[in-house]
């Protein structure tokens, strides 16, 4: 078997080039507009990480005590209740019932306290060189209610990261610990869970 | 052997490429775990390996294959996998060594057949890391420069050629047809998985042909498949997919050639008998 020319083997390595230059370019227009994309994440992100690590780990006695005022009282007087209630996240069951009772008996005294995020499904995407993932996180009272994988366009299985958004509702906020061997889903769904923080997050 | 003739057999070229990438990756990415499971899977595969010689009483010789396919597993598999799943990797891939053989030699590439199992059985994720897959562009160089030496060391450019060519057509086409995820094969990782693979992978020469126009289909198949699988279902294991079918062409052409001499020299020697 003779050894391959050298000038062959010059002019072989240039055709490739070629051809591999052809397919790079032709799919830069793509390649930018995702890395426009990401850059757009990136700044969102960096603004959400801290809000949300600090402010949405509701204690779930608060929960139940709000679910349980809004039952007796009026549709008028359930907002201030459950903004009151909310405010007072921090303090015993027995305080924020008792201000239900107050707020039942006056109704006419309006309190408007801004939640962090508004109620409702928001999507949010995270991407890297290894694809990218879509989730719709699910808000309601400035508590994660659900979280779902609704577009999975990574070069791994989905099954590696299916423990995930458990993760999310059980801890109540992005951080979630790393997959052995699944790195890269997991640094794509955590971004995406943060992009969908943002989407989220009250003006 | 002496340690002078090994360093100029292709085996010890490949494990000193796979040594130096195994070291730049590791200070690339700050990190000193790939050199711990580069270990666990050289250990792994030299036990295995001697093991299996053993039962088979061969002669003693260097398991330079072993740590080869070893350093292999460990520069593709994540260094987030643990080391069992590592070990693991590279007992399927030594044990599919000496198991699937023809005429004493592995049919399938171990490294690739252990990886595409281990995919398979342990769910574990490629970052091809050791090919420098999320590190700046230009340490692709390391990947040519390596690659070129061994390549021309074997004498099997027709076949890494046929490879990237036809890989890297049918990738345009799909841009052009906006099938699959062209854009991505285009760029790292997967640019530099394709170039480890090419050079490092594809060309073992117990398991890939010898002659031109051998190397030239086993490329042109190898790089067919692997891409319309990768058109097709995306994922990373595309390339070893493709591989094992091109190491199946190679097992039935040798498989044909040494039929066709068998029946020769035997209608020799009934000719010679009659004379």
């Amino acid at each position: 078997m003779a050894k391959m020319n050298k000038k062959w083997v010059v002019l072989c390595s240039t055709a490739i080039a070629a051809v591999y230059a052809t397919g790079y370019y032709s799919t830069e227009a793509q390649a930018n507009k995702i890395d426009m994309q990401q850059n757009a994440q990136i700044h969102s992100q960096s603004s959400t990480v801290a809000m949300n690590t600090t402010q949405l780990k509701l204690p779930q006695t608060n929960t139940k005590i709000t679910t349980k005022t809004i039952t007796k009282t009026t549709p008028k007087t359930t907002t201030n209740i459950k903004t009151k209630t909310v405010q007072s996240r921090n303090s015993s069951p027995n305080i924020s019932q008792s201000k239900t009772k107050q707020s039942i008996t006056a109704p006419a005294k309006t309190v408007q306290i801004k939640r962090i995020y508004k109620n409702g499904t928001f999507t949010g995407m995270g991407e890297n060189r290894r694809g990218s993932i879509q989730v719709a996180v699910k808000i309601e009272n400035d508590r994660i209610m659900d979280v779902e994988i609704s577009d999975f366009g990574m070069h791994y299985s989905e099954s590696d990261i299916v423990g995930l958004p458990g993760e999310v509702l059980k801890r109540q906020n992005a951080q979630v610990s790393n997959v052995s061997g699944a790195t890269y889903s997991t640094q794509a769904f955590q971004d995406a869970v943060l992009n969908a923080l943002y989407q989220a997050k009250n003006a | 052997m002496t340690f002078k003739k090994w360093l100029k057999t292709p085996k010890a070229y490949v494990a000193f490429a796979m040594i130096v990438y195994l070291l730049i990756a590791s200070i690339g990415y700050k990190n000193a775990l790939g050199i711990k499971n580069g270990l666990v899977a050289v250990i792994a595969s030299v036990i295995v390996d001697i093991f299996m010689n053993m039962i088979k009483k061969r002669k003693w010789t260097i398991p330079d294959g072993a740590i080869i396919t070893g350093l292999i597993i460990s520069l593709i598999l994540s260094t987030a996998t643990s080391l069992a799943v590592i070990a693991g990797t590279a007992v399927i891939a030594i044990l599919s060594k000496h198991i699937i053989v023809y005429k004493k030699k592995p049919i399938f590439n171990p490294a690739a057949f252990g990886l595409l199992l281990s995919v398979l059985i342990f769910q574990t994720g490629q970052s091809w890391w050791g090919a420098f897959g999320d590190l700046p562009a230009w340490t692709i160089l390391f990947l040519l420069i390596g690659g070129y030496l061994l390549t021309n060391r074997i004498n099997k450019f027709v076949q890494v050629f046929t490879f990237l060519g036809t890989s890297f057509l049918l990738l345009v086409l799909m841009a052009h047809f906006n099938i699959g995820d062209a854009m991505d094969a285009f760029r790292p990782p997967f640019i530099n998985a394709t170039l480890f693979f090419g050079f490092f992978m594809l060309t073992d020469p117990p398991t890939s042909p010898g002659k031109n126009g051998d190397q030239l289909i086993f490329g042109l198949l190898t790089a067919a498949i692997g891409t319309i699988i990768y058109a097709l279902f995306g994922g990373l294991i595309y390339l070893f997919i493709g591989l094992c079918f091109g190491n199946l062409y190679s097992y039935l052409k040798k498989r044909s050639t040494s039929k066709v001499a068998l029946s020769r020299s035997s209608m020799k020697k009934t000719q010679r008998s009659l004379s």
